[in-house]
């Protein structure tokens, strides 16, 4: 076959398909219905909240309101169908109806179909991908002419998720708005801040101790608490005997603010008269005082259990102290 | 000797106390204070204001003290010879040479008063303080002794004419500076006042009873008196605390209102001082039937031994009773026993 032949024959079949083409397109066009007037049709659509993070298996939910004035009425026929895939370029979308509800109210000069639709998603994919749910084309009819014409509801387009994200991917970084954000663990903080209180208010008491003139109580710092406190570790021997009777006349002299001796005793009790009911006690602890530090130390005590007595009279200071009456006392020095 | 002579004597020395302050009335401390200085045989200065019974008070003790008693009054052209011996052209026109006040009772002297004892020159100062010292005197060339001499001197301190300040050596030979104020009790005023047995005082020393105290055995007593009563380790350190502290009173925190402390004390307690506060001390016990001594002894004459002993600064000397009375109180406060 010659070249120009060749030629011929691809620009002959090239011209043969465009015509075909173009009858088809032609005949598409021919059969599209005409739409319905804006004046008899009104519609009220009710989209899902959200138009993103759908995975495989969800459903959207999607209420639309139709009123069709007269003289048209709907063509129930026409309105889609449950288990209906779309299909896109012969490929199924992967959004199928699964359930439709419809109900009618006629009014006199019109009627007002609500439809309920749920779509159910039926893919999935690596990434998120773009989809939506179809534009139904739904056809009303002209009850006098019976003409028939069409409206289209408008589609909704949303993105689907996939199930798990594939790859190294930190999610820190790859914030996601769907994503709730990601938390710590906070098991071990909490552990540590329950001990660091713990610790933290272990030093608070240590602190308040310590300011405190190492007493827990009010007053428990005073001069013949902390006396009754170092009488009682004493034993009833004669040198601890003297310790302790040193140790209640330091109590003495702090509480007095100088050196308290027999014969100041009387302007002590009127400047402290809290002291009054133990006067006779401080002066039997200065005879006692005299017997352990000044007088013949081959004698033995007049006092049959110094300590014991020191004790009581260190706890009768220490209620007059604390303004507390004092106990009975027991026994002389 | 036995607890009952100890006994005995105390009761003398009570009795003694009890008829002098029928006497002198309101001044019961000073004369347990004079009292003590006899049983612990130390001089005694007397200070206080004209007229407040000082004399009096000394004579009482004197007559109930017993032995001889002179006097002498101070006065600004007193000589050192005027104690020893005087002069006179006798009748049959021939000079004579008597015995003084010192000299003429000889050792039977047991109270030697000097009456205003700041009017007279330090030359007589110097006598008396080592007659004080050594109760002997040369005279006549001879030694002269008085071992049962007691020298109670007096002054005042608000007349400043013609007066001669005591050198601290000569009141360093004083046991005791005894303070005598005049009693704030009304009823005793008022009976200083009004009740005429007062106001003859010849007649009045005259009720004291003669020689309550054999007074030749006082020595030997009060010898034995100082060892009966003992002194404790806890006491002797207290008493030490006290002498260090009358020398440095800053160191142990004492403070005088208005006083530069760092300046104030040239020279603290001398060691004879603190003998004789311990002396004291012991006697006093021995008065208070006690055979120790208790910090409450040394309390009852520390202000009357060491107040005249401490030496002040001249620019504090013109307040020495009020300073001297404000830090002893601060040392007495600040130390304790035990």
């Amino acid at each position: 076959m010659q070249f120009h032949d060749r030629i011929f024959s691809f620009l002959t079949q090239a011209l043969l398909v465009l015509f075909l083409a173009t009858c088809s397109q032609l005949s598409i066009a021919k059969n599209e219905l005409p739409t319905i007037g804006e004046q008899y049709m009104d519609v009220d659509i009710v989209d899902p909240t959200r138009d993103a993070g759908y995975v495989v298996g969800d459903i959207l939910q999607r209420k639309i309101t139709l009123t069709v004035k007269q003289p048209y009425e709907l063509i129930t026929e026409s309105l889609p169908i449950v288990g209906y895939e779309h299909r896109y370029r012969g490929k199924k979308s992967g959004i199928e109806l699964v359930k439709i509800n419809q109900s009618m109210d006629k009014n006199a000069d019109s009627e007002t179909y609500t439809l309920d639709l749920s779509y159910q998603v039926f893919k999935t994919d690596r990434v998120a991908k773009p989809a939506a749910l179809r534009a139904e084309v739904i056809k009303l009819r002209h009850t006098k002419t019976k003409e028939v014409v069409q409206y289209r509801l408008p589609d909704f387009a949303f993105r689907i998720s996939p199930l798990s994200l594939i790859g190294q991917i930190k999610l820190d970084e790859e914030m996601y708005p769907f994503i709730p954000p990601l938390t710590l663990d906070s098991q071990p903080v909490t552990f540590n801040i329950k001990v660091l209180s713990v610790i933290l208010a272990l030093a608070l008491l240590g602190l308040l101790y310590i300011f405190g003139a190492y007493a827990w109580l009010p007053r428990m710092g005073a001069p013949f608490a902390k006396a009754y406190r170092d009488v009682k570790k004493l034993s009833d021997s004669p040198e601890d005997i003297k310790q302790a009777v040193t140790r209640v006349h330091q109590s003495l002299n702090q509480t007095a603010g100088g050196s308290l001796f027999n014969n100041n005793l009387d302007a002590f009790i009127s400047q402290h008269e809290a002291f009054l009911p133990v006067k006779s006690e401080i002066e039997q602890f200065f005879g006692l005082s005299h017997e352990v530090f000044f007088e013949d130390a081959s004698q033995s005590l007049n006092t049959e259990s110094p300590k014991a007595w020191l004790l009581q009279f260190c706890r009768r200071m220490r209620d007059c102290e604390r303004g507390l009456t004092p106990d009975p006392l027991q026994g002389n020095a | 000797m036995s607890d009952r002579q100890l006994a005995d004597w105390r009761q003398h020395a009570l009795t003694l106390e009890s008829e002098v302050n029928k006497v002198v009335v309101g001044q019961s401390n000073p004369i347990r204070l004079i009292t003590t200085s006899i049983f612990a045989r130390g001089h005694v200065l007397l200070e206080g204001d004209v007229g407040v019974g000082k004399t009096t008070l000394l004579r009482a003790i004197a007559r109930g003290v017993g032995g001889a008693y002179q006097r002498i009054e101070g006065t600004i052209d007193l000589m050192p010879n005027d104690l020893v011996y005087h002069t006179y052209l006798g009748e049959d026109g021939k000079p004579h040479v008597n015995p003084g006040p010192i000299l003429e009772a000889g050792e039977d002297l047991s109270i030697f008063f000097f009456n205003e004892i700041n009017r007279a020159r330090p030359q007589v100062h110097s006598l008396l303080l080592r007659v004080m010292a050594e109760r002997t005197l040369t005279a006549f060339n001879k030694e002269h002794h008085f071992p049962h001499m007691l020298v109670f001197a007096d002054r005042n301190q608000v007349e400043k004419e013609e007066t001669f300040d005591i050198p601290s050596a000569a009141r360093d030979r004083f046991m005791m500076e005894i303070p005598i104020i005049v009693p704030k009790d009304e009823a005793i005023m008022e009976s200083l006042v009004f009740d005429t047995r007062f106001h003859n005082v010849d007649e009045l020393v005259s009720g004291v009873p003669e020689n309550i105290l054999k007074y030749k055995e006082l020595n030997k007593f009060a010898a034995t008196l100082q060892d009966s009563v003992s002194a404790s380790p806890a006491l002797r350190k207290y008493a030490l605390e006290l002498w260090q502290a009358t020398k440095v009173p800053l160191d142990y925190g004492v403070k005088v209102s208005g006083v530069d402390m760092s300046r104030l004390v040239l020279s603290g307690a001398s060691p004879r001082g603190m003998g004789m506060l311990l002396r004291a001390a012991r006697v006093n016990a021995w008065l208070n039937d006690r055979d120790a001594v208790l910090p409450d002894d040394i309390h009852a004459v520390f202000h009357e031994t060491i107040a005249h002993r401490v030496v002040f600064s001249p620019v504090y000397e013109m307040r020495r009773t009020e300073i001297a009375r404000e830090m002893l109180d601060g040392i007495v406060n600040v130390i304790a026993a035990p």
